[in-house]
């Protein structure tokens, strides 16, 4: 399959943006993980093979500032990449509800992944960083992935 | 959202299905990969990739600065040569003294200013990147300073970039002492439940010692890594925490990693022993190096501020 030139301008748009957001302004968890929902709108048009590209590509640059933890947005990534792209063969609905719970789950679960494979030592509890800070930040990531679908026209007709 | 796309060609669909495996151990590898190969990578996606960005936050940083108040800087100014001018008699003396025991002059120690580069991306809490890195002296493990104390050492120095982290890193860990050299202690990051809530805890003070609030805490030089009398925080109250018979008491930094936008780094002289011991000297703790980071961030020699010997 082949997706249309459109998601691939998008998804080009949130990387910069979000390296833009988060490194050349220094927003930090106040600017949105554009990233993570890039990949998970890129996910919905690719096949799973380069759903999962496109999640090890986007974790590994995630990763260039994490020394410690290196590798970890790689694995949470990938695993979000190909469980994106297996959306679409489980779930075929474009509905509000379905593209709300799909954003909102699919960065809370990057989080969780990231989360895990973190480690021990740089792990922090699970309430405070999974249900507090993962929550809400998943609910932004899914707000904004709602108004950047809406706006850039990927066909999704519910939300347009 | 498109009509339903299923792959009818099955043999593409266990295409997909190796790809995505490959691309899952391949992140399992990232994962697992020794650490000076996670730097390389790291540092290659940093020099290449993100190179663009860091540069833009460096330029946004260095207008930041500029735009900052006049009267402010003119506060810090006066605040500097009030300082300055305390020490010139101090040095005087000191240089007198040392020659009526003819002892030879310290080393003096010398700082680059640099930028602060926070990434803002998951898992790099507690990091930050420099824009100097081995050709400006910085070396690994160098330590970084800010204003009024210690804000962190170098993890990883390159040609023109460091990779730092700060106290609130976990694996943050510095040898301390009162500015007297009486009581010693292993200061560490405590985080808090969020990350503002972050501070410092010190650990393995003597039961037969007792520290009062308000007093000064210092790097004692003892692990080779940060030199002696560079300023820590002071002490607010004792912990629960202490095991045994040793105490441990809660810290209040001088340095705020969330305001760090400059800093300066200590760097060697080929190697030599670095001396940090003006910070503290004269009694109590000196609010700062002699001079300021250069802002204009010229790379010349210029931003190299050296303290009094």
């Amino acid at each position: 399959m082949r997706p249309p030139l459109r998601v691939w301008g998008v998804v080009g748009f949130l990387i910069l943006l979000h390296f833009g957001l988060h490194l050349s302004l220094g927003l930090g968890e106040s600017a949105p993980d554009l990233l993570v929902v890039a990949l998970l709108i890129a996910a919905r048009e690719v096949d799973i093979g380069r759903g999962a590209g496109l999640g090890f590509f986007l974790g590994l640059l995630d990763d260039a500032f994490s020394v410690l933890a290196f590798g970890a947005n790689t694995f949470a990534m990938t695993l979000v990449g190909i469980g994106g792209a297996r959306t679409r063969d489980l779930f075929v609905g474009d509905s509000l509800f379905f593209l709300t719970s799909y954003l909102v789950l699919g960065k809370w679960m990057r989080d969780f992944l990231h989360w895990i494979a973190a480690g021990e030592g740089l792990r922090e509890s699970f309430v405070d960083t999974m249900l507090v800070q993962s929550s809400i930040s998943a609910a932004y990531a899914g707000v904004v992935g709602l108004v950047v679908i809406a706006i850039s026209g990927l066909g999704w007709e519910t939300v347009r | 959202m498109p009509n339903y796309k299923s792959d009818a060609n099955g043999s593409r669909r266990a295409q997909g299905g190796l790809v995505s495996s490959g691309f899952f151990v391949l992140s399992v590898i990232a994962l697992c990969l020794p650490d000076p190969s996670q730097d390389e990578v790291a540092s290659l996606l940093r020099g290449s990739l993100l190179r663009p960005f860091v540069l833009a936050q460096e330029g946004l940083v260095r207008r930041s600065i500029h735009a900052e108040g006049t009267e402010v800087l003119q506060g810090r100014l006066d605040s500097l040569e009030a300082v300055i001018a305390n020490t010139n008699t101090l040095s005087e003396e000191n240089d007198r003294l040392r020659g009526l025991l003819t002892l030879s002059n310290r080393n003096p120690a010398q700082y680059v200013a640099a930028s602060v580069i926070r990434s803002g991306t998951p898992g790099s809490e507690g990091m930050f990147v420099l824009n100097k890195g081995t050709r400006d002296g910085v070396t690994n493990d160098s330590p970084v300073i800010m204003g009024r104390g210690l804000l962190g050492r170098v993890l990883e120095a390159q040609a023109t970039r460091a990779t730092a982290m700060d106290w609130t890193h976990p694996q943050f860990a510095v040898s301390t002492m009162t500015e007297d050299g009486s009581i010693y202690g292993m200061v560490e990051a405590n985080p808090g439940r969020f990350r503002e809530a972050d501070r410092l805890l010190l650990d393995g003070v003597p039961f037969q010692e007792e520290l009062e609030p308000g007093v000064a805490l210092v790097t004692s030089g003892l692990g080779g890594v940060y030199p002696r009398g560079i300023p820590i925080g002071v002490v607010i109250e004792e912990s629960d925490a202490q095991e045994g018979w040793k105490r441990s008491y809660w810290l209040r930094p001088f340095v705020s990693p969330g305001e760090a936008t400059h800093a300066n780094v200590l760097v060697s002289n080929d190697g030599e022993l670095r001396d940090a011991n003006s910070w503290s000297e004269g009694g109590a703790v000196v609010a700062g190096p002699a001079t300021l980071p250069d802002e204009t961030d010229s790379g010349t020699p210029d931003t190299e501020a050296s303290t009094r010997r």
